[in-house]
This record gives structure tokens, sequence and C-alpha cells, in this order.
């Protein structure tokens, strides 16, 4: 795929430019430190982080392997696309560079298993390997570090090879049949006589990582520590992928010693599994926020067992949109967007505990209005509102008296009961915490004839209290019986 | 001609002397003269009402501060006094939390409230009986009562951008409490008001200004300035209590009845036909006798 016959004419290749990144982090890790790494696989975490760079990324010897002489002058040099590629920190990693892949893995041999530390001092580290000292040319590497040749080491060292020069030296027909073609294809793709393949690694189409949990795990909301791993392994398959998550599931596997890991409730099914769906209206990338939706989920989980596993699955993404910035700075407000907050409040409160007005063409009053549970945010269009609201323009401007005296709800009191609380009647008057006096009606409303419903039959009036200042009051002319002389009365609004 | 000049000559003075009295203000914008309103840099939206405005602290309520409106239980007056500034306050979504009753959304929208900028975010019905022990009886540690979760609610929704006023009903705030919402307010430049009983009246509370709400004999709205950035105001003020097209309608068919103080409800009335109240009631009485029979006969 990558051609470097130019490479053949150079002594030893170090003056062409280095366009292979070889990376490889620490395989040696003590236990208690990689529970303590910030993402749950690291190294696939890293593939999925360089995808982003290159397209032309392989896994050799237990090394990332990147082609990034396309990319670099792409990110502003090799300096801001290592920037890139190690903030932030995923782990102490090694790498070294080189004109083929097999030359910046044998660089990264000699390299060993060095030193890279954490965050700044990995980049400071990572920087100076391009300097031509540092570099072995590749005819000082050793056999070693060639994959191909390891298995034959101890017959090239008996022959007195020791390094890649000193078995390019040697006649390739010879070599040929000695070692077979293999290892003669492989110096040559090392020096650039040939082309380079590898399995190019690809992103997979749905992000679905398992994470072993250090220690049983006893409560849900500890749970959330080794989800905050995984979460920020989906961090990198969302940049990777350039998109955001709509609904994700995390998955937890009970101890199946346990007798009641059998359990059944809103988040176990007698399968020993426990699962939990995390859904958000707009496509994210923004952590933090599905870590507090996941914490609010959490803190409801009861689990019955100990939790030894997790998984989280995303099962619905979508593409994400570039965001436009404000050109000016004031428009900037600090805080959080609307959706989050729908989304954290429901997670809490619960969803039907969100309401948004959605406004009817219906004469009676409780169904003028319906307050329903809010998942988009209430200044998006929706396409389920009647033409009968008002366009917000209008609404927001204020307007003059004339114009409210003219639309319909300026009539209409601003609180309304949920139930129309009956009223007491004192000799044939409704009272409400003292008499009330009529001020003007009736306001006739029938309606609810065709609905098959409970018809309606009103005559509202306006009263006034003592204490309570303007009250929305009917009459029900359905409800008097034939034993009952007198009209029913409710109250159904306050004039505030 | 001269008194044309005469008189610019002491518009002049007079132009002089008040340039001399804001320059003076001006020098001295940090020191807050007792006597005077305190000139609060922060923005204000204004009332609506040209009397409160007067004598409210920047000319309106206070943006990115905690306003207290005090009532007595079960009175909920807080609508006439809000709406005019929350219509034009912007087009963001208005927060109301845990409200004593449903917001009527036709009327507020009649107000200029558009009915899609209202949220409303109602406790749980298992939370709705304010007892930390039942809360916790029914294993939702998470919220320990209706009161933490409207607390949690009001903040949650002040640390939202493009919310533009949350209104609070929260009956058992303690000052702490407030002023933690005060603060969050004051962060995100929110308007803020959280409606509490008027027994809390003489409790201390971080609030920037507060008010105590109750209805006047004569329809108006009370209103009481218990604590602003000034001088205590000694005298309440009355606010016509009714959208104007209320008061319009009311008039119109105040005018329509000849004997208004007739139509009280009778303390003592000797025959039905008494009251004109119930003379009103009296042209539909057949209409009420007939029509539950024939929606007994169409079932």
């Amino acid at each position: 795929m990558v051609d470097r016959y130019a490479f053949s004419s150079g002594p030893a290749g170090s003056q062409l430019p280095p366009c292979w990144l070889a990376l490889r982090l620490h395989s040696v890790l003590p236990v208690e430190r990689s529970a303590c790494t910030p993402v749950a696989d690291p190294h696939t975490a890293l593939a999925w982080r360089a995808l982003q760079l290159t397209p032309w990324v392989a896994e050799l010897d237990g090394a990332l392997l990147l082609e990034i002489s396309g990319s670099e002058r792409l990110f502003g040099g090799s300096r801001a696309l290592l920037l890139k590629l190690l903030t932030p920190a995923l782990a102490p990693l090694a790498c070294a560079q080189g004109p083929t892949a097999l030359v910046a893995l044998g660089r990264l041999w000699t390299v060993g298993p060095a030193v890279q530390g954490d965050g700044e001092v990995a980049l400071s580290d990572a920087l100076d390997w391009r300097m031509p000292e540092d570099t072995p040319p590749a005819d000082a590497l050793p056999l070693a570090a060639l994959p191909a040749a390891r298995v034959h080491l101890p017959t090239l060292e008996r022959l007195g090879c020791r390094t890649w020069g000193q078995l390019r030296a040697l006649p390739r027909a010879g070599l040929a049949r000695r070692f077979g073609a293999e290892l003669l294809g492989a110096l040559d793709r090392a020096y650039g006589l040939q082309s380079e393949v590898y399995p190019w690694l690809r992103l997979p189409e749905v992000f679905d990582a398992p994470l072993e949990l250090a220690a049983q795990v006893e409560s849900a909301s500890a749970l959330l520590f080794g989800a905050r791993r995984l979460l920020a392994q989906l961090l990198e398959w969302l940049r990777a992928r350039q998109r955001g998550v709509l609904v994700l599931e995390l998955r937890w596997e009970l101890d199946a010693r346990r007798s009641n890991a059998l359990h059944v409730d809103a988040y176990h099914d007698a399968s020993g599994y426990g699962r939990l769906e995390l859904r958000t209206a707009q496509a994210t990338q923004d952590l933090r926020h599905l870590e507090r939706l996941l914490a609010e989920q959490l803190a409801r989980v009861v689990l019955p067992a100990p939790v030894l596993y997790l998984r989280l699955r995303t099962l619905a993404t979508q593409a994400l949109l570039g965001e436009s910035h404000s050109l000016l700075v004031d428009e900037v407000r600090s805080g959080d967007s609307l959706h989050h907050l729908l989304e954290r409040v429901a997670a809490r409160l619960g969803p039907e505990q969100v309401l948004c007005a959605n406004t009817q063409d219906e004469h009676r009053p409780e169904r003028m209005q319906r307050w329903q549970p809010c998942t988009v945010p209430p200044s998006a269009p929706k396409s389920s509102s009647k033409p009968s609201s008002k366009p917000p323009s209008k609404a927001v401007t204020p307007t003059t008296g004339l114009q409210r005296a003219t639309e319909p709800g300026a009539l209409y009191p601003s609180w309304l009961l949920a139930t129309p609380q009956r009223l007491q009647l004192y000799q044939a008057q409704p009272q409400f915490h003292g008499p009330l006096l009529l001020l003007s009606g009736p306001q006739r409303i029938e309606g609810g004839w065709l609905d098959g419903e409970s018809p309606v039959l009103r005559d509202y009036f306006v009263a006034r209290s003592q204490r309570h200042g303007l009250l929305w009051i009917y009459c029900d002319r359905l409800g008097d019986k034939e034993g009952e002389d007198a009209a029913q009365w409710y109250l159904h609004g306050f004039f505030a | 001609m001269v008194a044309q000049q005469a008189f610019s000559a002491f518009s002049d003075a007079s132009a002089s002397s008040a340039l001399a009295a804001d320059a003076l203000d001006a020098l001295h914008a940090d020191v807050w003269r007792a006597h005077a309103l305190a000139l609060t840099p922060q923005r204000t939206v204004a009332t609506g009402d040209a009397l409160l405005d007067l004598h409210l602290p920047g000319g309106g309520w206070p943006v990115g501060a905690l306003t207290e409106l005090l009532q007595a239980p079960g009175v909920h007056n807080e609508w006439r006094l809000l709406a005019p500034a929350l219509a034009r306050s912007g087009s963001g979504p208005l927060v109301l939390v845990a409200p004593p009753h449903l917001p009527f959304a036709p009327a507020l929208a009649a107000q200029g409230v558009a009915a899609q900028r209202l949220l409303w975010f109602k406790l749980p019905p298992t939370l709705v009986p304010a007892s930390a022990a039942k809360g916790a009886a029914l294993g939702n540690s998470h919220p320990s009562n209706s009161s933490a979760a409207a607390l949690w609610a009001t903040e949650q929704a002040l640390r939202c951008a493009p919310v533009e006023a949350v209104l609070a009903w929260l009956p058992q705030a303690r000052s702490e409490q407030l002023r933690r919402l005060h603060l969050a307010a004051a962060e995100h430049h929110k308007l803020l008001f959280v409606m509490r009983s008027d027994q809390a009246r003489l409790d201390a509370s971080p609030a920037v200004l507060r008010l105590q709400l109750s209805a006047a004999a004569d329809s108006t709205l009370c209103v009481e300035l218990l604590k602003r950035r000034g001088p205590p105001l000694d005298h309440a003020l009355h606010l016509a209590a009714r959208p104007p097209a209320l008061r319009q309608w009311l008039a119109a068919s105040d005018a329509s009845q000849p004997d208004p103080a007739g139509r009280t409800a009778p303390a003592a009335p000797s025959s039905a036909q008494a009251s004109a109240a119930v003379r009103a009631l009296q042209p539909m009485q057949p209409a009420s006798r007939t029509r539950p029979r024939v929606a007994g006969s169409h079932p």
C-alpha cells in the first residue's frame, strides 16, 4: 500500500522524513494501576484515537503502527499530531518513529519499555526522539527487533548476524533458500523495497465494551466508577466516528453464586443480568451529562447480588453536526443547555413530572391546555402543536390593551384547579372562605357532546372573595339531580 | 422674544443644576445615600406597573437576584404581579417549580407569556406529603423530601443557560437554602422569584427584594415592600388587580347591571328572587331542567 522505493537509493534512510509512528502501551501494569487508568481498555482507546488522525493504523507485534505522512501536515506538524494523540493521557506508553513501519517498530524495540510517564512528561519525552543522534540507523537495529527474524534468531546468531545491516549484506538467493521468502520479504519491507500492507484497523460500527471490575461491587452507585471508565472509552469511539450518542445500554452481570442472582425487578429479569437504558434527546458527546444521568438512574437500582462485570453498548447514535459558535462574546451565556436540564430533572423527579404546555382548540377550560411530558426543548417548533397556538413572536411582544381584549384568553383566570372544587352553599349562594360576590356572568360553556364523554353544561361567573380576590366559579347545570333543587357550584380558577 | 430668551436662560440654568447633580451622583456612585434608592448596577426588568417601578431600586425586578413574594397560605396573586415582566423578559423558557395549581396557559398567553415558554417541574406524587420519614420509608432516599427536590430542581433550572426566569413555590425553604439559590441566580443572571408563606415575614432572608401581597377589598392588589435596597416604604401600594381586558369586561358587565349593590349574595333573602345574582340565574333554570333529560334520552 505504501511504497518506499525511493528509500533504496538512500544509504540508511535517515535523511528521509520519518512517516511511521510506532506506539506501545506499557504492557506490564500492576493490577492496582490498571484499575486506575481513565479508560476501560487503553490499548483499544489509543487505537481509536489514532484512527482520528490517520486512516492507516495497524497492530503488529503488540504495538500500534501509524502512517502519518498524509496527515502530519493537516494537523500542523508532528508535534501537534502527537499532542492530539497523547492528551489526555490514557496510560504510560513508549513511541518511536521511522521511515517504514518495521524500522519504527524496531526502534520502539530498542527504546524498550522505556520511560514514559503521564501527561506532560510523556509529551516532552516523546518530542525528543526525533533527534538523529538518538535514533539508531536501520542497519544497526538488532535482529530481535524484526518480528519475522525472531524464529531464526539462534541460527542467525551462530552465523554471526546480529543487526539488520549484517543480514542485508548476505546474498539474497541463499538467504531465501535458507530461511524462506518470508524473512527476505520482511527485510525488503523494512528497507522500503516492497510495499507494506497490514491488516488495517477499523472502527467498530457499534460500541460494545466489557469491563471486569477489580473487586466485587455491592452497591449500585459504586458501579458508576467502572461505568465512568467505560464512558471515557465511549468518548474515544464517538470522537473517532464523529457521532453523538442517543441511547446507551449498561449491563451488569450478577454473581451467579448468590441465591438471589435471579431476582426480578425493573432492572433485573431473572437472567443473572441487570440492564439499564440511558436516553438523551439530543445526540451528545458530553460525558458529564451522561455521567449525571447515569448517576441518577443508578441511585434507584438496588443490586440483589454483587457485580463483577459491566458492559456498555450503544443502541442508537447519530452523526454529530458541528456546533456554531457566536461571534460576539456577549452572547455566550453561562450554564447548561436546556435539554440537559430537562433530562436531568426528568431522571430524578420522573419523566412525567417535567411538563410543557400545549394549547388546544376547545371550549372546555380543562381541555384548552394539555400539560404533557416535555422531551424536546419547548422553544423548538413542534409538529404536534395545533395551529391555534399563537406564534411566539406575537405572544412575546407586549401588546396593547385593545389587542389583548380581542384575544380569547384575556378573560380566563391564570390559575386553574386541576379538579374543580365543590363549593358549599349557604342559602342557595356559593361560599368559599366567606360569601362570594358575583361580579359578572354568566358565560355559558357547553361542550363534549360529540366526544361521547361526559358533556359539560356550565355557567361561569367571576366572583369576588374577601380573602382570595377574584375567583372563577361555575354552576354545573348537568349536576342537579332530581332530588336536589339547588344547582351545584364549583370553583375552577383564580384570577391572580 | 425677551420672554423666549429668559425662558431659555432659565432652562439652561435648570439643566446645568441637574447636570451638576448628575455629576455629583456620578462622582459618588459608590456611595449609597440612605434616603435614596440604591443605584443597582445589575440589570432590571420593568414590572409593567409604573407605580411599582417607581419604588423599586433600578426601576424593576432585579435580574440575577432573589426576589421573595410573601402571601397568605392558599392565596396566589403572583401572576398579576409577574406576568408583564415575564412577557418582556425575552423568549427563553420560564421554569415553574412546584406551582400550587395548574397554570392556565391560554390566560397567560393573553397576558403576553407564551404557552411554549412555560416549563413545569412537578414534584412526584410520592414526595408531595412533605415528610422526610415517608420519603425514607419508600426507599427513595435520593430526594429526601419534596422541599429538597424542589430546591434541587430550582437550582438546576437556574444553572441552565437558555432559561430566562425561575418561579419557585417553596413554602418550607430555609434562609441558607435561599442564599444558595440567590447565589446561583447571581452567577447565571436569572430572574428568580420565590413564593413563600407570609408566616416567613419575620424570618431573615437573603432576598434583595421582599414583597407581601394581599388582595384588597376593592379588587386591587395590595403590595407591601418589606425589604428593598433603599429607605423603607411605610405605605402599601395598591395596584389594579386584573389584566386590562378583564377590567374592561367587568366594567362593561357592571354597566349593564343597573344595581351592582344588589348583586351581593344576600344575607337573609326572604325569597329567591330578591337578589340580582339569582335573577341572573333565573333565565337558564328551564334549560337546566330540560337538558339533562335530553342527555338521558340519548345515551
